[in-house]
């Protein structure tokens, strides 16, 4: 089951930090005694988190981006969202009430 | 990126982490430290100045995460000048406190200086059980104010519980207390018998009924709170059946810097007869990380021996503990005992069964000046 859904609205918390590694020339994510190493597909989505756009609106987005199919891309999309989630290194909100109705199995 | 050449087969990536320990001063008297025996006195400690061109060196040389330890670090009066001093050149700044001696407001001016997460210790669930092992009055009150405040300030707290052979039953009040007071993540870290946690040995080591009930508490827990709270844990490597990628290798991503300036790959490698480990107003990090020969003595897999050297899980784990080996058996480059394929395994099993089921010793506990390096020594004879 997963903790995440396409009616959710998905942020970084403050504390969790995306930036660009000089050193390392790619991307870091870091939390409390963890660093991850997103890949670029990760680091964009990550980029488009928050501001209010539930996580089937920011698919259907870089499903026009980048012509491909908008289920294919919300599957993508919460799968790789889903391992912070799991480590509790994102905030949800829950939005409308069939939330617990769309979410993907 | 190019590197300097060592004249190791393997590549040297940046460290990502920076343990600086900024004093051993501490007001309570844990039997478990993991700092040294000779502890380092006020007047050989790092200045501001220093620590802070350590963090700006840090991060030049790729360090990510800095934790800032001790001892208690809330005893530096400088901790809010060195936050912001990480702060302001990238680090991801993590505070190891005791929580004795750090307040609210205090907590709020490290945040607004820069501080990312604080981790808090909490020695037990029971203001009794606190009291046994850090030997400070009204501890757990303190704890647990600060971990409110953080909560109040927005900031990330992780409760640090250290697990032994008095507390460990009592793994699911940790859990409990991490969700009542809003963790952000929970360290279920079984002792590690390094500093005084080896003095302690006998008095603290679970026995092996104790650690299968943790084993099965960790795992429903770990599939429960999904999403809730993080959990990490630290199982005690003498019941091991292959040992722990200590410190993820020698030299391979973290480096620790005590409060008198002297780097090393881990907290413990001060135990390792024949190394000399360079200070930070001697050499740049990036010298030290990269071409001091305590950094390469056990780097990558060259310097192993039989059964390490052609097994397959010797990049995974890189036979476990140098100063494990060093303490237990008196040679840094043998196997881990910890690990079923050293043939001294089984002499380390049977150690933590004996020690667990004799009725405990009292606890030698923590405090400056305390001598007591020959009974470690006799402890070290006696072992494995």
């Amino acid at each position: 089951m997963s903790l995440l859904g396409p009616a959710d609205v998905v942020r970084l918390p403050s504390w969790v930090v995306l930036r660009f590694d000089p050193v390392r020339r790619r991307h870091v994510l870091l939390a409390p005694e963890r660093v991850l190493f997103p890949c670029p597909t990760t680091v964009t989505i990550l980029q488009r988190l928050g501001e209010g756009r539930r996580l089937a609106d920011l698919a259907a987005e870089l499903a026009r981006e980048f012509d491909a199919p908008a289920g294919e891309i919300l599957e993508d999309v919460i799968a790789l969202l889903e391992e912070l989630a799991c480590g509790c290194l994102l905030e949800v909100r829950r939005c409308g009430h069939d939330a617990a109705a769309e979410r993907v199995a | 990126m190019t590197q300097p050449p060592n004249g190791s087969p393997e590549s040297i990536e940046p460290p990502m982490g920076l343990l600086a320990e900024l004093t051993h001063r501490c007001p309570l008297q844990c039997p478990y430290c993991s700092n040294p025996l000779e502890l380092v006195r006020r007047e050989r400690e790092l200045e501001t100045a220093d620590w802070s061109r350590v963090f700006a060196e840090a991060a030049e040389l790729g360090v990510l995460q800095l934790h800032l330890s001790g001892g208690e670090p809330a005893l530096r009066p400088d901790l809010e000048t060195l936050v912001a001093r990480a702060a302001a050149v990238g680090l991801y700044t993590n505070l190891i406190t005791s929580a004795v001696g750090l307040d609210a407001d205090r907590l709020a001016r490290l945040r607004d200086a820069g501080l990312h997460h604080v981790q808090i210790s909490f020695q037990d669930v029971t203001p009794e059980g606190v009291e046994l092992i850090g030997r400070a009055p009204g501890a757990l009150s303190k704890k647990i104010a600060l971990a409110r405040a953080a909560v109040e300030l927005g900031l990330p707290w992780t409760l640090n519980a250290v697990l032994h052979r008095h507390n460990l039953d009592r793994v699911e009040r940790f859990l409990e207390l991490a969700l009542e007071l809003g963790a952000h993540r929970i360290e279920l870290a079984n002792v590690q018998y390094y500093g005084w946690g080896f003095v302690n040995r006998a008095a603290l080591m679970p026995t092996r009924a104790q650690l299968d009930r943790f084993r099965a508490v960790l795992e429903r827990a770990v599939r429960e709170l999904r999403g809730r709270l993080a959990i990490d844990y630290v199982i005690p490597d003498y019941y091991a059946r292959y040992p722990k990628p200590c410190m993820s290798g020698w030299g391979r991503s973290v480096m620790v810097v005590a409060p008198d300036g002297t780097v090393m790959p881990c907290h413990a490698a001060w135990v390792i007869p024949g190394l000399t480990f360079p200070r930070v107003q001697e050499q740049p990090l990036r010298a030290i990380w990269y071409e001091s020969a305590a950094f390469n003595a056990f780097r990558g897999t060259g310097w192993m021996r039989e059964p390490c050297r052609s097994c397959p899980r010797r990049e995974e784990d890189f036979g476990g503990c140098r100063c494990q080996a060093a303490m237990l058996l008196g040679d840094a480059a043998a196997t881990d005992p910890a690990c079923a394929l050293s043939p001294h395994h089984e002499a380390m099993v049977q150690l933590a069964e004996r020690e667990s089921t004799a009725p405990p010793p009292p606890f030698t506990y923590r405090r400056m000046g305390a001598r007591t390096t020959l009974r470690q020594r006799e402890l070290a004879a006696a072992g494995a």
